[in-house]
Formats: C-alpha cells, sequence, structure tokens
C-alpha cells in the first residue's frame, strides 16, 4: 500500500501527455492525408513536438522514483 | 504475490549504479561501474564501426561501408541540413556525434546482459549541458553576449513586458538541458524497468503453478517480446530525438538577431 501513491503519481501524471499525445498524433495523419507531399517534414516537426510531450509525462516517472 | 516486492528490490538493485573497480560507498560513482563499463564498450563499438566503414570507401559501397554512409547521410540530410539549413552542413560533426553515440549505446542495452550507458543520469546530463553549452555559444559566437541575451526578446516589446518575456524565455532555456538529460534517462531506465517486471510476473507465476499461470505466463512472455521490439524501436526513436531537438537549438540560436 505504501507504494501506492507513486504509482498514482505516474498515473495521473500521464493523463495530460496521453492527450496531447493522441492530439499531435491525430492532427499529423490528417495533415499528411490532405497533403502527401509535406509527410517528410510533418513527420519531423511530430517528432520535435512528441519529444517535447514525452518529456512531461517521464518527469512523473521520475518524481514517481523520487518521492 | 508477496515475492513481488523481493523481486522488484532485486530488479532494482541490478539496475543501480554498481562500482566494478574500486571505490566504495560515495565514490563509487568516480570508478569503473557497470554502466561505465558498457559506455566503454560501446564507444570501441562507435569507434570500430566507423573505421571498418571508412577504409575502405568507394564511389557504390557495399557491406559496413554502405550502412555507415546511409548513416551518415540520414543524420547529415534529414537532421543537420533539413532543420538548421544549408549552413547546418557545419555542425554534422558535433550532431553525429551524439546520433550514434546514443543510438550506439541504447541499442547495445538491448542485448540482456549488456546495460544501456544512457541508462545514467551522468551520461545523460552530461550530454545536454554539452548541449545546452555548444548551442549559446553559437549564438553568442554570431551576435555577441549582449546582442545574444537580448534577443531572447523580440524587438518592439514594450519594456514593462520584456522583462516578464525575458524571464519566461530564460526558465525555457534553463529547462531545455533538464528536459533533453531526463527524456533519455527516463527512457532507456523505464524500458529496462518494465522487461524487469514482465520478466518478474512470468517467474513468479511458474514457481507457484496455480491456475491463474495458464493465462498469466503466455501473456507475461508475449508482452516481453512485444517490448523487446518497442524498446529497438524506442533506442533509434530516443537517439534521433536528442539529434534533433540539438539541432533545432542551435537553428534557433542561429536563427535569435533575425526576429
Amino acid at each position: 500500500m505504501d507504494n501506492l501513491g507513486n504509482a498514482l503519481v505516474f498515473g495521473l501524471g500521464a493523463i495530460g501527455p496521453a492527450f496531447g499525445l493522441a492530439i499531435v498524433g491525430s492532427k499529423t495523419i490528417e495533415s499528411m492525408a490532405r497533403q502527401p507531399e509535406m509527410a517528410g517534414r510533418l513527420q519531423t516537426t511530430m517528432f520535435i513536438a512528441l519529444g517535447m510531450i514525452e518529456a512531461i509525462a517521464l518527469l512523473g516517472f521520475v518524481l514517481a522514483f523520487a518521492i | 504475490m508477496e515475492e513481488m516486492p523481493i523481486k522488484m528490490e532485486h530488479l532494482l538493485h541490478e539496475l543501480s549504479v554498481l562500482s566494478l573497480a574500486g571505490g566504495h560507498g560515495e565514490a563509487a560513482g568516480f570508478s569503473l561501474t557497470n554502466y561505465t563499463f558498457w559506455l566503454i564498450a560501446a564507444v570501441i563499438l562507435v569507434l570500430a564501426f566507423f573505421i571498418a566503414g571508412s577504409r575502405n570507401v568507394k564511389l557504390v559501397p557495399s557491406g559496413i561501408g554502405n550502412l555507415a554512409e546511409a548513416g551518415v547521410d540520414f543524420v547529415r540530410n534529414s537532421v543537420c541540413i533539413d532543420v538548421i539549413g544549408p549552413e547546418g552542413k557545419k555542425y554534422f560533426p558535433f550532431l553525429g556525434t551524439i546520433f550514434f553515440f546514443i543510438l550506439i549505446n541504447n541499442l547495445l542495452g538491448n542485448i540482456p546482459p549488456a546495460l544501456p550507458g544512457t541508462g545514467t543520469v551522468g551520461t545523460t546530463f552530461t550530454w545536454a549541458i554539452i548541449v545546452f553549452l555548444v548551442y549559446n555559444g553559437i549564438g553568442i559566437k554570431k551576435l555577441g553576449f549582449f546582442k545574444y541575451i537580448k534577443s531572447l526578446v523580440p524587438s518592439g516589446t514594450p519594456w514593462w513586458l520584456a522583462w516578464l518575456l525575458f524571464l519566461i524565455e530564460l526558465i525555457s532555456h534553463m529547462l531545455r538541458p533538464f528536459t533533453l538529460g531526463i527524456r533519455l534517462f527516463a527512457n532507456m531506465y523505464a524500458g529496462h524497468v518494465m522487461l524487469g517486471v514482465f520478466a518478474a510476473f512470468a517467474a513468479i507465476f511458474i514457481e507457484h503453478l496455480s491456475p491463474a499461470s495458464i493465462a498469466v505466463v503466455p501473456l507475461s512472455v508475449i508482452m516481453q517480446i512485444a517490448l523487446r521490439v518497442f524498446e529497438l524501436m524506442v533506442a533509434v526513436l530516443q537517439a534521433y530525438i536528442f539529434t534533433i531537438l540539438t539541432a533545432v537549438y542551435i537553428g534557433g540560436a542561429l536563427e535569435a538577431g533575425s526576429h
């Protein structure tokens, strides 16, 4: 039961980034379908956004261990 | 199930920094540790790979030379030139070093006895701080110190808004090395913890056979395989993201004065 708090920190902290990833992914697919010739540049931009969102979720992971 | 905490304790102990030679207590982190051992192995691998790849340069490369050329071409074209622009070619040595160092470290960590050299805060934060110093250095070299600091705030901002913007920009710049370091470390560490958790599940349910074992053991093994494939993808993706974010920061520093 002591570890429940740690698990909750990561679990709740991952909700926001999960929505963020969903938006980034769906919008990129949508844009790629509209303009396939831009796919390469869209993908690069997507990875940058993905990396930044991911960092938020991983801060939660580190905090879960730190607490 | 009561054995799970013991197994987890054991797993986290395996993944912690352990001294291999000399160094006890506080000094353990400065001696040859299990992580630095595999870090050195990865560096030797990178060197060997590129020495073998560049020994016999031909117009149409084959074998290992082909692989090396494809890798170098990928970093130069889709990271340096696409993100920074034509002048990005100048920063290829730096970005290429980061990419291949992180990539080989991450991939080596996926071979069972090995640990990823990038799975400790020491390695990732060292790289993150180097990146921070380099991109700020590039900006300062181009504009001069005071002009670079001034360029954090777009010109033409009223003074009462400028100091607030400056503060926000300063915090966001300070967070960059922190997020770079955390992202790479946590990805590598969390992946290995996940693999370990499913291995522990399988081990416990095999040791104490019960009706539930029929479902849990195959599921754990399948998850183990799926996560391993996922880990390989993450290893390549994280090297790519680290490099591309570095390129974005360098590109930002180069463009600092022009808007």
